[in-house]
């Protein structure tokens, strides 16, 4: 008699309204629901937003199983899967490189993936992106090869991208250049930011002359880890930010062996890769981290500082190691010429 | 200072007089009071039929509280969690309110309510709390591919389904006549298509394994003519996927003399069974080797096919022998060639050997493993 009256609400609910409730589910408690009732053995293959992290697999020491375990898992839910997927994202310590990832992009990109992050662990992996409706890309693990194939919609890229010593040496002999493989094919990019090995990543292979596209839509960067003692990735840097004339914000981080630094040969800015008169017409803010004080540091301080008309902060904050060169930055730094009366040096101390 | 009012009509023709800077939080209403609705009691801006009058109330109730500008974090949160404190069909009607007035805050805040009554529940708790109706069959229910459980009460449960399917087959195949035996292969098989045709359009994906599964089930069975028939191959397409697992990652075994080699292959493949969350009888890991047989070309393909004939030959005929030189290797901790079977790897061998044949060498610890 009251189970009559007692209806179920739930299963009736807009299906925009039961795609939010799953995606606040864990995505085994999401798939689980296909048991519920008749009404619900499919509402889980519509979601468009797939998240596959830790608490997917089964908690277990050796990495085998639960390697296979998740790549079986995910590839079963993508067979099942049905409409679109916009999000997907798999962060996972386990997984090495391994063919079902290759596979699995192929999938997503004929699903309209506009949204795809990708944490890994260690291992080997060779990624060849191709989804042309892809607007925001997160990457990090260890790479032995990015490759943007047909992404022209990209909007933001993030990458953390660690590197074992045997593979930078690879890097070395590769003959392709690994800046236009990369950011060759996103005229609408917005925001870049980069961890780790990412700038030397870009930095390997034959870079003649400009690079192909103007990132006319660029607007932030962010890049960590920078050698400044290695002349090419400084020239990734300005080859970047050169032929970025909406850029705005710039983030710098840099990484540089010092004793190596100090002895570096003077950096050319006149050189081919910026012509004297660039201007950097919208950039406001630069924060410089990390710095330990050495000349191509400071060079590239004074060429933003001598080139950047609407600056309004330029922020340098020093590495925690060599606190002698301290002094002699702040000297050098009220030196540098502005080009932009509105703009404040600021030292970052702790 | 003057407060400026809106009139607003619920689906049952009442109207009534709210506070706008409250109502204006909805956008729903605020893109009608751009239009110049609600400002007389004339003219009153229609709800949605999803809001009736006590649901209206709710969400007023919540706009005033939030629309105040002064307040905490900590005081909305808070205000949050009393405020969802509610049954749980009051709690889907003010979602779907709140989400025909666009009130994206709410939507949230309830949608997360309702997320947290199915996390971490079993499916019976589920259904309870929210009044499901459990109109499933049982086959659906164990449907392998769709059901991803955690459950230990329905791994087991599957587990009995898979045996008692087993034998009724084992049962039928013996009464009929050859041509019998594939027709109820055809039958499970088709019974499952049907369902899946019956039910949403499936990705053609899952209807290619199931037809490979059709015709690897014929292929093996005409190999092994014995009455352990189905369980062997069953059993072999379990070892298939452990041997896949296998050559993908250690080339170097191969060489290994093949005491070891079986001992790594089940190990493999019981680490697989045991670990994974899914409820499995070996028949049905059998859909999964089939979606990744499609990466591994022909070579590999014949050289798998071959060890499991190879496999297959050597189980059929000295089986219990060998279960008890595994027992017994296995308890002494002795290494075998290269590869030593961990004390649990042996019991997980046990109790598949208890499962495929009815009677067991009784050892002791063989017994103690079953759940």
């Amino acid at each position: 008699m009251d189970n009559v009256l007692v209806r179920d609400s739930i299963s009736d609910l807009p299906e925009s309204i039961i795609e939010t409730i799953l995606t606040k589910l864990p995505i085994r408690d999401a798939v689980r629901t296909s048991i519920l009732s008749t009404k619900w053995r499919y509402k889980w293959a519509n979601l468009t937003h797939l998240v596959f992290d830790g608490k997917c697999g089964t908690l277990c020491n050796d990495k085998g199983p639960v390697e296979d375990n998740l790549v079986k898992f995910i590839t079963r839910l993508l067979f099942l899967h049905d409409g679109p997927i916009h999000n997907f994202s798999l962060s996972s310590a386990y997984l090495q490189s391994s063919p079902d990832i290759d596979q699995w992009l192929l999938f997503l990109s004929r699903k309209d993936i506009k949204e795809l992050v990708l944490e890994l662990g260690e291992g080997d992996l060779a990624l060849t992106i191709r989804a042309p409706n892809l607007k925001y890309l997160c990457l990090e693990g260890e790479f032995k090869d990015i490759c943007l194939e047909n992404t022209p919609l990209l909007v933001s890229i993030s990458v953390a991208m660690y590197m074992t010593d045997d593979i930078a040496e690879r890097f070395e002999q590769s003959s392709s250049c690994n800046f236009t493989k990369f950011l060759g094919g996103v005229p609408f990019l917005e925001r870049l930011i980069g961890h780790i090995y990412f700038t030397k990543y870009l930095s390997i292979g034959n870079q003649l002359g400009k690079p192909p596209i103007t990132y006319g839509h660029l607007q932030i960067v962010e890049l960590y880890q920078v050698s400044f003692e290695d002349m090419k990735e400084i020239l990734v840097v300005l080859r970047l930010i050169v032929n970025s004339p909406s850029l705005e914000e710039l983030q710098i981080s840099g990484s540089s062996n010092t004793s190596a630094a100090t002895e570096a040969s003077d950096l050319d800015f006149g050189g081919k890769e910026c012509p004297t008169d660039c201007t950097f017409g919208l950039l406001k803010t630069v924060k410089m981290t990390d710095m330990s004080g050495v000349p191509h540091e400071m060079e590239f301080i004074k060429f933003l500082l001598g080139n950047s008309p609407v600056l309004k902060i330029m922020s340098v904050t020093p590495s925690v190691y060599g606190t002698d060169a301290r002094i002699n930055m702040l000297i050098e730094l009220l030196r540098f010429r502005r080009a932009s009366p509105d703009a404040e040096i600021t030292f970052i101390q702790d | 200072m003057m407060k400026s009012y809106i009139w607003l009509q619920n689906d049952d023709g009442s109207i009534q007089q709210v506070e706008q800077e409250v109502a204006k939080l909805c956008p729903i209403i605020c893109q009608e009071i751009h239009t110049g609705v609600g400002s007389s009691k004339q003219n009153p801006i229609s709800l949605p039929p999803q809001v009736n009058p006590a649901m209206l109330s709710l969400i007023l109730d919540y706009c005033q509280f939030h629309q105040v500008p002064g307040r905490s974090n900590k005081e909305r949160k808070s205000f949050d969690e009393k405020f969802i404190r509610m049954d749980t069909k009051r709690l889907c009607e003010l979602t779907s309110a709140a989400d025909s007035l666009q009130l994206k805050p709410l939507v949230d805040l309830t949608s997360r309510a309702l997320a947290r009554m199915i996390e971490g529940k079993t499916p019976e708790e589920i259904r309870e709390t929210f009044h499901l109706p459990d109109d499933l069959t049982e086959e659906e229910k164990l449907e392998p591919l769709k059901n991803m459980t955690d459950d230990p009460r329905i791994r087991v449960l599957n587990r009995l389904y898979a045996r008692k399917r087993k034998e009724l087959k084992e049962r039928d195949k013996l009464k009929n006549v050859e041509i019998e035996e594939e027709r109820v292969d055809d039958r499970s098989v088709d019974d499952l298509l049907s369902f899946i045709n019956g039910g949403k359009g499936d990705s053609k994906g899952v209807k290619t394994s199931k037809s490979k599964k059709k015709n690897r089930r014929r292929k093996d069975q005409q190999k092994n003519a014995s009455s352990n028939c189905i369980p062997i191959s069953d059993y072999d397409c379990s070892s298939n996927n452990a041997i896949e697992v296998h050559t993908k990652d250690s080339k170097g075994l191969n060489s290994v003399c093949h005491v070891g080699k079986i001992h790594n292959d089940v190990g493999e493949m019981l680490k697989l069974q045991d670990v994974e969350d899914e409820s499995f009888a070996p028949e049905d890991e059998f859909d999964d080797s089939d979606d990744i047989d499609d990466g591994i070309d022909p070579a590999m393909k014949e050289k798998i096919d071959r060890e499991v004939e190879d496999f297959a030959r050597r189980l059929n005929s000295d089986w219990p022998e060998r279960m008890q030189e595994i027992l017994s290797l296995g308890q002494q901790r002795r290494p075998v060639s290269t590869a030593t079977v961990p004390q649990g790897d042996v019991q997980k061998i046990a109790f598949i050997y208890r499962k495929i044949h009815v009677s067991v060498s009784s050892d002791s610890a063989a017994c103690r493993i079953l759940d």
